[in-house]
Protein backbone atom coordinates (compact mmCIF):
# COMPACT_ATOMS: atom_id res chain seq x y z
CA UNK A 1 0.00 0.00 0.00
CA UNK A 2 3.03 2.41 0.62
CA UNK A 3 4.05 2.14 -2.70
CA UNK A 4 0.59 2.69 -4.47
CA UNK A 5 1.46 6.10 -4.63
CA UNK A 6 4.71 5.38 -6.35
CA UNK A 7 2.90 3.87 -8.84
CA UNK A 8 0.40 6.63 -9.80
CA UNK A 9 3.42 8.27 -12.21
CA UNK A 10 2.38 5.59 -14.97
CA UNK A 11 -0.80 7.71 -15.29
CA UNK A 12 1.16 11.01 -16.26
CA UNK A 13 1.40 11.48 -19.75
CA UNK A 14 3.82 10.29 -21.67
CA UNK A 15 4.88 12.00 -24.88
CA UNK A 16 8.64 11.53 -26.12
CA UNK A 17 8.73 14.97 -28.33
CA UNK A 18 6.54 17.47 -25.64
CA UNK A 19 7.22 19.25 -22.69
CA UNK A 20 5.24 18.27 -19.68
CA UNK A 21 2.19 20.46 -18.75
CA UNK A 22 3.93 22.42 -15.93
CA UNK A 23 1.17 21.40 -13.48
CA UNK A 24 2.29 17.21 -14.47
CA UNK A 25 5.85 18.22 -14.38
CA UNK A 26 5.50 19.91 -10.96
CA UNK A 27 3.86 16.56 -9.62
CA UNK A 28 6.39 14.67 -11.21
CA UNK A 29 9.34 16.61 -9.78
CA UNK A 30 7.65 15.94 -6.12
CA UNK A 31 7.75 12.80 -6.60
CA UNK A 32 10.95 12.38 -7.57
CA UNK A 33 11.94 14.92 -4.73
CA UNK A 34 10.46 12.58 -2.57
CA UNK A 35 11.42 8.86 -3.66
CA UNK A 36 15.80 8.94 -1.81
CA UNK A 37 13.58 10.23 1.36
CA UNK A 38 11.51 7.20 1.52
CA UNK A 39 12.92 4.67 0.31
CA UNK A 40 15.63 2.92 1.66
CA UNK A 41 18.39 1.71 -0.80
CA UNK A 42 22.15 0.95 -0.57
CA UNK A 43 24.88 0.79 -3.89
CA UNK A 44 27.47 2.17 -5.89
CA UNK A 45 27.73 4.93 -7.33
CA UNK A 46 29.99 6.48 -10.53
CA UNK A 47 30.85 10.55 -10.25
CA UNK A 48 32.18 11.31 -13.24
CA UNK A 49 33.32 15.23 -13.68
CA UNK A 50 36.02 16.74 -17.01
CA UNK A 51 38.27 13.56 -16.60
CA UNK A 52 38.03 12.33 -13.03
CA UNK A 53 36.02 10.05 -11.47
CA UNK A 54 35.36 8.66 -8.62
CA UNK A 55 33.50 5.90 -7.12
CA UNK A 56 31.27 5.83 -3.73
CA UNK A 57 29.29 3.56 -1.78
CA UNK A 58 25.87 5.02 -0.54
CA UNK A 59 23.27 3.55 1.88
CA UNK A 60 19.97 5.55 2.94
CA UNK A 61 17.74 4.36 5.60
CA UNK A 62 15.16 6.68 5.56
CA UNK A 63 12.91 5.87 8.87
CA UNK A 64 13.05 4.27 12.12
CA UNK A 65 15.61 5.66 15.16
CA UNK A 66 19.13 5.01 13.32
CA UNK A 67 17.76 6.71 9.86
CA UNK A 68 20.07 8.72 8.03
CA UNK A 69 22.49 7.97 5.01
CA UNK A 70 26.32 7.19 4.61
CA UNK A 71 28.66 8.24 1.64
CA UNK A 72 31.92 6.61 1.22
CA UNK A 73 34.33 7.33 -0.97
CA UNK A 74 35.82 4.20 -2.81
CA UNK A 75 38.64 5.30 -4.48
CA UNK A 76 41.56 8.09 -3.62
CA UNK A 77 41.41 9.64 -0.35
CA UNK A 78 39.54 8.03 2.02
CA UNK A 79 36.41 10.31 2.72
CA UNK A 80 32.69 9.81 4.20
CA UNK A 81 30.09 12.04 4.93
CA UNK A 82 28.00 10.84 7.57
CA UNK A 83 23.80 12.42 7.92
CA UNK A 84 21.49 11.90 10.29
CA UNK A 85 18.53 13.90 12.03
CA UNK A 86 21.29 16.57 13.76
CA UNK A 87 22.87 17.30 10.53
CA UNK A 88 26.05 15.54 7.92
CA UNK A 89 29.33 15.25 9.36
CA UNK A 90 32.38 15.30 6.64
CA UNK A 91 34.94 12.68 7.58
CA UNK A 92 38.13 12.58 6.23
CA UNK A 93 41.13 9.92 6.99
CA UNK A 94 44.65 11.27 6.27
CA UNK A 95 48.04 10.68 7.51
CA UNK A 96 46.72 7.84 10.40
CA UNK A 97 44.22 10.70 11.56
CA UNK A 98 40.89 10.92 11.82
CA UNK A 99 39.29 14.55 11.27
CA UNK A 100 35.75 15.78 10.95
CA UNK A 101 34.02 18.80 10.24
CA UNK A 102 29.90 19.98 10.00
CA UNK A 103 28.73 19.86 6.28
CA UNK A 104 26.69 22.44 5.73
CA UNK A 105 24.51 20.12 3.27
CA UNK A 106 22.85 17.06 4.30
CA UNK A 107 22.06 16.21 0.47
CA UNK A 108 23.86 14.23 -1.89
CA UNK A 109 23.24 11.37 -4.97
CA UNK A 110 20.75 10.72 -5.51
CA UNK A 111 18.64 13.09 -3.20
CA UNK A 112 18.87 15.55 -6.05
CA UNK A 113 15.97 17.69 -6.00
CA UNK A 114 15.07 19.86 -3.09
CA UNK A 115 11.64 19.66 -0.23
CA UNK A 116 9.42 21.48 -2.12
CA UNK A 117 10.78 20.23 -5.82
CA UNK A 118 7.29 21.28 -7.56
CA UNK A 119 8.39 25.20 -7.93
CA UNK A 120 11.08 23.94 -9.97
CA UNK A 121 8.52 23.93 -12.51
CA UNK A 122 8.64 27.64 -12.90
CA UNK A 123 12.43 27.25 -13.95
CA UNK A 124 13.09 24.28 -15.91
CA UNK A 125 10.31 22.66 -18.74
CA UNK A 126 10.37 18.33 -17.84
CA UNK A 127 9.92 16.06 -21.12
CA UNK A 128 9.94 12.59 -20.65
CA UNK A 129 12.37 10.34 -22.80
CA UNK A 130 12.76 6.54 -23.63
CA UNK A 131 13.81 4.18 -21.30
CA UNK A 132 17.27 2.93 -20.42
CA UNK A 133 19.08 0.57 -18.23
CA UNK A 134 21.53 1.26 -15.62
CA UNK A 135 22.86 -0.55 -13.11
CA UNK A 136 20.68 -3.58 -14.46
CA UNK A 137 17.92 -1.61 -13.41
CA UNK A 138 14.92 -0.14 -16.32
CA UNK A 139 14.57 3.64 -15.69
CA UNK A 140 12.92 6.48 -17.76
CA UNK A 141 14.64 9.57 -18.90
CA UNK A 142 13.27 12.88 -17.79
CA UNK A 143 15.13 15.84 -18.97
CA UNK A 144 15.27 19.33 -16.80
CA UNK A 145 15.45 22.03 -19.88
CA UNK A 146 16.37 25.06 -18.15
CA UNK A 147 14.27 27.90 -19.21
CA UNK A 148 16.59 30.66 -18.97
CA UNK A 149 20.42 31.17 -19.02
CA UNK A 150 20.84 31.17 -15.36
CA UNK A 151 21.00 27.03 -14.52
CA UNK A 152 22.34 24.36 -16.31
CA UNK A 153 20.16 21.26 -17.76
CA UNK A 154 19.61 18.03 -16.20
CA UNK A 155 19.02 14.83 -17.88
CA UNK A 156 17.86 12.15 -15.01
CA UNK A 157 17.17 8.54 -15.57
CA UNK A 158 14.45 7.39 -12.68
CA UNK A 159 13.14 3.79 -11.55
CA UNK A 160 9.94 3.44 -12.04
CA UNK A 161 8.34 1.52 -9.35
CA UNK A 162 10.01 3.92 -6.92
CA UNK A 163 10.93 7.15 -9.00
CA UNK A 164 14.28 7.08 -7.60
CA UNK A 165 16.88 8.78 -9.65
CA UNK A 166 19.58 6.28 -10.34
CA UNK A 167 21.54 8.27 -12.92
CA UNK A 168 21.95 12.26 -13.37
CA UNK A 169 23.70 14.26 -16.02
CA UNK A 170 23.96 17.99 -15.75
CA UNK A 171 24.20 19.30 -19.59
CA UNK A 172 25.36 22.15 -20.32
CA UNK A 173 23.66 24.87 -23.16
CA UNK A 174 24.47 22.41 -26.01
CA UNK A 175 23.15 19.71 -24.32
CA UNK A 176 27.04 18.48 -23.28
CA UNK A 177 27.32 16.72 -20.14
CA UNK A 178 29.30 18.27 -17.43
CA UNK A 179 29.00 16.18 -14.77
CA UNK A 180 27.05 12.74 -14.72
CA UNK A 181 26.48 10.21 -11.31
CA UNK A 182 25.34 7.05 -12.15
CA UNK A 183 24.73 3.62 -10.10
CA UNK A 184 26.53 0.72 -11.15
CA UNK A 185 24.83 -1.09 -8.50
CA UNK A 186 21.75 -0.53 -6.46
CA UNK A 187 19.36 -2.74 -4.21
CA UNK A 188 16.33 -0.65 -3.37
CA UNK A 189 14.21 -2.00 -0.17
CA UNK A 190 15.33 -3.68 3.24
CA UNK A 191 17.16 -1.71 6.05
CA UNK A 192 20.67 -1.17 5.27
CA UNK A 193 23.24 -1.08 7.71
CA UNK A 194 24.77 2.66 8.92
CA UNK A 195 27.77 2.79 10.61
CA UNK A 196 27.41 3.11 14.50
CA UNK A 197 28.23 6.80 15.01
CA UNK A 198 31.08 6.47 17.66
CA UNK A 199 32.13 10.08 16.73
CA UNK A 200 32.90 12.37 19.18
CA UNK A 201 30.02 15.20 18.58
CA UNK A 202 31.58 17.17 16.34
CA UNK A 203 31.52 21.29 16.95
CA UNK A 204 29.41 22.84 15.00
CA UNK A 205 32.07 25.31 13.58
CA UNK A 206 29.57 27.70 12.22
CA UNK A 207 27.90 30.57 13.40
CA UNK A 208 24.98 32.30 12.03
CA UNK A 209 25.34 35.40 10.04
CA UNK A 210 23.92 38.26 12.17
CA UNK A 211 23.73 40.99 10.54
CA UNK A 212 24.59 41.37 6.77
CA UNK A 213 27.61 43.36 5.57
CA UNK A 214 26.67 43.40 1.69
CA UNK A 215 23.33 44.26 0.15
CA UNK A 216 22.67 41.94 -2.38
CA UNK A 217 20.59 44.09 -5.49
CA UNK A 218 19.37 41.07 -7.12
CA UNK A 219 19.49 37.76 -8.01
CA UNK A 220 18.93 35.15 -10.85
CA UNK A 221 15.29 34.20 -11.28
CA UNK A 222 14.64 31.90 -8.84
CA UNK A 223 17.18 31.87 -6.58
CA UNK A 224 16.87 32.56 -2.82
CA UNK A 225 19.36 32.50 -0.02
CA UNK A 226 19.28 29.55 2.03
CA UNK A 227 22.25 30.07 4.32
CA UNK A 228 24.34 32.63 5.48
CA UNK A 229 26.98 31.48 8.36
CA UNK A 230 30.19 32.86 9.28
CA UNK A 231 32.81 29.73 9.24
CA UNK A 232 36.94 28.97 9.59
CA UNK A 233 37.86 27.54 6.04
CA UNK A 234 41.51 26.62 5.97
CA UNK A 235 44.51 29.40 5.10
CA UNK A 236 41.59 32.01 6.50
CA UNK A 237 43.12 33.11 9.88
CA UNK A 238 39.77 34.67 10.44
CA UNK A 239 36.23 33.74 9.95
CA UNK A 240 34.63 34.15 6.71
CA UNK A 241 30.90 34.78 5.79
CA UNK A 242 29.37 32.11 4.00
CA UNK A 243 25.99 32.68 2.54
CA UNK A 244 24.56 30.17 -0.47
CA UNK A 245 21.59 31.04 -2.85
CA UNK A 246 19.83 28.38 -4.68
CA UNK A 247 17.18 27.50 -6.95
CA UNK A 248 16.33 24.03 -5.38
CA UNK A 249 19.11 22.03 -7.62
CA UNK A 250 21.92 24.64 -8.44
CA UNK A 251 23.77 26.24 -5.81
CA UNK A 252 26.17 29.44 -5.72
CA UNK A 253 28.40 30.41 -2.74
CA UNK A 254 28.97 33.90 -2.00
CA UNK A 255 32.56 34.44 0.49
CA UNK A 256 33.16 37.55 2.21
CA UNK A 257 36.11 38.69 4.48
CA UNK A 258 37.62 42.01 4.91
CA UNK A 259 40.24 43.20 2.10
CA UNK A 260 43.33 43.66 3.58
CA UNK A 261 44.77 45.16 0.20
CA UNK A 262 43.23 46.18 -3.31
CA UNK A 263 41.38 43.52 -4.82
CA UNK A 264 41.66 43.02 -8.51
CA UNK A 265 38.76 41.44 -9.97
CA UNK A 266 39.27 38.09 -11.62
CA UNK A 267 37.00 35.62 -13.27
CA UNK A 268 37.70 31.92 -12.55
CA UNK A 269 35.87 29.24 -14.79
CA UNK A 270 36.50 25.34 -14.64
CA UNK A 271 38.41 23.56 -17.61
CA UNK A 272 34.52 22.09 -19.10
CA UNK A 273 32.76 25.69 -17.45
CA UNK A 274 30.98 24.10 -15.35
CA UNK A 275 31.95 25.72 -12.54
CA UNK A 276 32.06 29.37 -12.44
CA UNK A 277 34.01 32.09 -10.02
CA UNK A 278 34.33 36.18 -9.33
CA UNK A 279 36.38 37.95 -6.89
CA UNK A 280 35.85 41.77 -6.67
CA UNK A 281 36.36 44.02 -4.23
CA UNK A 282 33.02 45.54 -2.57
CA UNK A 283 33.20 48.57 -0.34
CA UNK A 284 36.04 47.37 2.14
CA UNK A 285 35.15 43.42 1.30
CA UNK A 286 36.48 40.80 -0.88
CA UNK A 287 33.79 38.84 -2.30
CA UNK A 288 33.77 35.65 -4.28
CA UNK A 289 30.93 34.58 -6.14
CA UNK A 290 31.49 31.04 -7.05
CA UNK A 291 29.30 27.74 -7.77
CA UNK A 292 28.42 24.82 -10.45
CA UNK A 293 26.61 27.77 -12.42
CA UNK A 294 26.76 29.26 -15.92
CA UNK A 295 28.55 32.59 -16.00
CA UNK A 296 25.38 34.18 -16.28
CA UNK A 297 24.31 33.54 -12.91
CA UNK A 298 27.58 33.51 -11.28
CA UNK A 299 27.87 37.46 -13.10
CA UNK A 300 24.65 38.49 -12.53
CA UNK A 301 25.16 37.71 -8.47
CA UNK A 302 28.76 39.29 -8.25
CA UNK A 303 27.71 42.42 -10.19
CA UNK A 304 24.82 43.31 -7.85
CA UNK A 305 26.82 43.07 -4.48
CA UNK A 306 27.12 46.32 -2.87
CA UNK A 307 28.30 48.01 0.15
CA UNK A 308 25.60 48.14 2.85
CA UNK A 309 24.96 51.91 4.45
CA UNK B 1 -22.11 33.59 -2.56
CA UNK B 2 -19.33 35.44 -0.68
CA UNK B 3 -18.37 32.74 0.84
CA UNK B 4 -17.52 30.66 -2.69
CA UNK B 5 -15.74 33.84 -3.97
CA UNK B 6 -13.62 33.55 -0.45
CA UNK B 7 -13.05 30.27 -1.18
CA UNK B 8 -11.81 30.88 -4.46
CA UNK B 9 -9.65 33.88 -3.49
CA UNK B 10 -8.16 31.68 -0.77
CA UNK B 11 -7.48 28.66 -3.23
CA UNK B 12 -6.04 31.38 -5.44
CA UNK B 13 -3.42 32.40 -2.83
CA UNK B 14 -2.52 28.80 -1.81
CA UNK B 15 -1.71 28.28 -5.44
CA UNK B 16 -0.39 31.49 -6.33
CA UNK B 17 2.17 30.46 -2.93
CA UNK B 18 3.05 27.17 -4.54
CA UNK B 19 3.86 28.25 -7.65
CA UNK B 20 6.28 30.94 -6.07
CA UNK B 21 7.89 28.21 -3.91
CA UNK B 22 6.50 29.88 -0.55
CA UNK B 23 4.39 27.11 0.88
CA UNK B 24 5.76 25.67 3.73
CA UNK B 25 6.81 21.41 3.37
CA UNK B 26 3.31 19.99 4.49
CA UNK B 27 1.39 22.66 2.52
CA UNK B 28 3.12 22.50 -0.58
CA UNK B 29 2.47 18.63 -0.14
CA UNK B 30 -1.19 19.30 0.05
CA UNK B 31 -1.47 21.55 -2.70
CA UNK B 32 0.35 18.33 -4.38
CA UNK B 33 -2.18 16.17 -3.69
CA UNK B 34 -4.95 19.03 -4.36
CA UNK B 35 -3.53 18.87 -7.89
CA UNK B 36 -3.27 15.22 -8.65
CA UNK B 37 -6.60 14.66 -7.72
CA UNK B 38 -8.54 18.06 -8.93
CA UNK B 39 -8.62 18.38 -12.83
CA UNK B 40 -10.00 22.04 -12.78
CA UNK B 41 -7.54 22.86 -10.19
CA UNK B 42 -4.75 21.63 -12.07
CA UNK B 43 -6.13 23.98 -15.38
CA UNK B 44 -5.76 26.73 -12.93
CA UNK B 45 -2.42 25.84 -12.02
CA UNK B 46 -1.52 25.70 -15.59
CA UNK B 47 -3.22 29.17 -16.39
CA UNK B 48 -1.15 31.24 -13.71
CA UNK B 49 2.12 28.91 -14.92
CA UNK B 50 2.13 30.16 -18.39
CA UNK B 51 0.85 33.61 -16.97
CA UNK B 52 4.17 33.75 -14.79
CA UNK B 53 6.14 32.09 -17.65
CA UNK B 54 4.82 35.01 -20.08
CA UNK B 55 5.44 37.80 -17.33
CA UNK B 56 8.87 36.39 -16.96
CA UNK B 57 9.51 36.57 -20.66
CA UNK B 58 10.07 32.70 -20.88
CA UNK B 59 9.59 31.35 -24.17
CA UNK B 60 7.59 27.93 -23.19
CA UNK B 61 4.07 28.48 -23.75
CA UNK B 62 1.22 27.66 -25.90
CA UNK B 63 0.09 29.26 -29.45
CA UNK B 64 -3.27 31.29 -27.36
CA UNK B 65 -0.91 31.96 -24.03
CA UNK B 66 -1.20 36.15 -25.32
CA UNK B 67 -4.88 35.76 -25.69
CA UNK B 68 -5.33 33.57 -22.52
CA UNK B 69 -2.90 36.04 -20.30
CA UNK B 70 -4.90 39.17 -21.54
CA UNK B 71 -8.19 38.01 -20.50
CA UNK B 72 -6.59 36.76 -17.42
CA UNK B 73 -5.31 40.38 -16.74
CA UNK B 74 -8.90 41.59 -17.85
CA UNK B 75 -10.22 39.51 -14.89
CA UNK B 76 -8.22 42.03 -12.81
CA UNK B 77 -10.50 44.36 -10.44
CA UNK B 78 -9.14 47.99 -11.30
CA UNK B 79 -8.23 49.32 -8.15
CA UNK B 80 -9.90 52.49 -7.70
CA UNK B 81 -8.43 53.61 -4.24
CA UNK B 82 -5.82 52.16 -1.71
CA UNK B 83 -7.30 49.47 -0.31
CA UNK B 84 -5.66 46.93 2.66
CA UNK B 85 -3.24 44.64 1.15
CA UNK B 86 -5.53 42.32 -1.18
CA UNK B 87 -4.57 38.67 -0.74
CA UNK B 88 -4.61 38.60 -4.53
CA UNK B 89 -1.10 37.85 -6.01
CA UNK B 90 -0.69 38.09 -9.68
CA UNK B 91 0.52 41.64 -9.83
CA UNK B 92 3.31 39.94 -8.25
CA UNK B 93 3.71 38.37 -11.44
CA UNK B 94 4.45 41.91 -13.13
CA UNK B 95 6.46 42.92 -10.73
CA UNK B 96 8.74 39.96 -11.13
CA UNK B 97 8.44 40.71 -15.13
CA UNK B 98 10.00 43.93 -14.17
CA UNK B 99 12.74 42.40 -12.30
CA UNK B 100 13.79 40.71 -15.40
CA UNK B 101 13.63 43.56 -17.40
CA UNK B 102 15.85 45.21 -14.55
CA UNK B 103 18.16 42.33 -14.20
CA UNK B 104 18.63 42.35 -18.11
CA UNK B 105 19.35 45.96 -18.05
CA UNK B 106 21.81 45.26 -15.20
CA UNK B 107 23.40 42.42 -16.64
CA UNK B 108 24.52 44.73 -19.86
CA UNK B 109 25.43 47.81 -17.81
CA UNK B 110 27.30 46.06 -15.32
CA UNK B 111 28.45 42.88 -17.40
CA UNK B 112 32.56 42.65 -17.24
CA UNK B 113 33.95 43.31 -20.27
CA UNK B 114 37.13 41.29 -20.84
CA UNK B 115 40.67 42.39 -20.94
CA UNK B 116 43.41 39.72 -23.00
CA UNK B 117 43.74 36.90 -20.75
CA UNK B 118 46.65 38.35 -18.27
CA UNK B 119 48.80 35.61 -16.84
CA UNK B 120 46.58 32.92 -15.47
CA UNK B 121 48.89 32.22 -12.27
CA UNK B 122 49.07 35.96 -11.87
CA UNK B 123 45.40 36.56 -11.97
CA UNK B 124 44.33 33.49 -9.13
CA UNK B 125 42.94 35.30 -6.09
CA UNK B 126 44.28 34.46 -3.21
CA UNK B 127 43.48 31.03 -1.28
CA UNK B 128 40.06 30.78 -3.70
CA UNK B 129 41.09 27.12 -3.59
CA UNK B 130 39.70 26.79 0.05
CA UNK B 131 36.48 28.63 -1.05
CA UNK B 132 36.37 25.96 -4.03
CA UNK B 133 36.51 23.61 -1.22
CA UNK B 134 33.65 24.49 1.03
CA UNK B 135 31.47 24.90 -1.53
CA UNK B 136 31.86 21.35 -2.06
CA UNK B 137 29.51 20.64 1.22
CA UNK B 138 26.83 21.17 -1.66
CA UNK B 139 28.53 18.69 -4.16
CA UNK B 140 26.50 15.68 -5.33
CA UNK B 141 29.29 13.53 -3.54
CA UNK B 142 32.48 13.85 -1.92
CA UNK B 143 34.41 15.98 -4.95
CA UNK B 144 37.42 17.79 -5.02
CA UNK B 145 37.19 21.31 -5.92
CA UNK B 146 37.94 21.32 -9.61
CA UNK B 147 41.25 22.93 -11.23
CA UNK B 148 40.21 26.52 -12.42
CA UNK B 149 41.06 28.97 -15.08
CA UNK B 150 41.86 32.54 -13.79
CA UNK B 151 41.48 35.71 -16.08
CA UNK B 152 41.58 39.26 -14.67
CA UNK B 153 38.69 41.75 -16.06
CA UNK B 154 37.20 44.80 -15.49
CA UNK B 155 33.86 45.95 -14.26
CA UNK B 156 32.63 49.07 -15.48
CA UNK B 157 29.12 50.71 -14.35
CA UNK B 158 29.49 50.16 -10.97
CA UNK B 159 31.23 52.83 -8.28
CA UNK B 160 34.00 50.44 -7.84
Amino acid sequence: MKWAWLLSIASLPASAATFLPQTEASILLQRIADAPRHVSYEGVFVTQHGDRMQSLFVANRPEGTASGSHLKALDGEKREVLCDKSGATNIVFRDGQVSTEKRLSARHFPDLLPLNAAALANWYSVRLGGMERVAGIDCQLIELAPKDVFRWGYMLCIEKLSNMPIRAVMLNGQGQPLMQSAFTSLKLGGAPDLPATSLPPVPDGTRPVTADSIEVRSLPPGYTRITAVRRHIPNHPAEVEHWVFSDGLTYISLFMEPATHPVETVRGQSKHGMTNLLTRQVGNIQATVLGDAPWPAIELLATNLEPRR
Amino acid sequence: MQRSVQHTQQEDDTLSAFIDDELSEDMARTAIKRLAANRPERKRHAEYCAIGDAMRGLPFGQADLTDRVMAALEKEPTVLAPMRRAPDRRPVMWLAAATVAALTWGLWAAAPRHEPPAQVAAAQPGNVQAYLAAHEDYAQAVDTAPDMHYTRVSLTGLGK
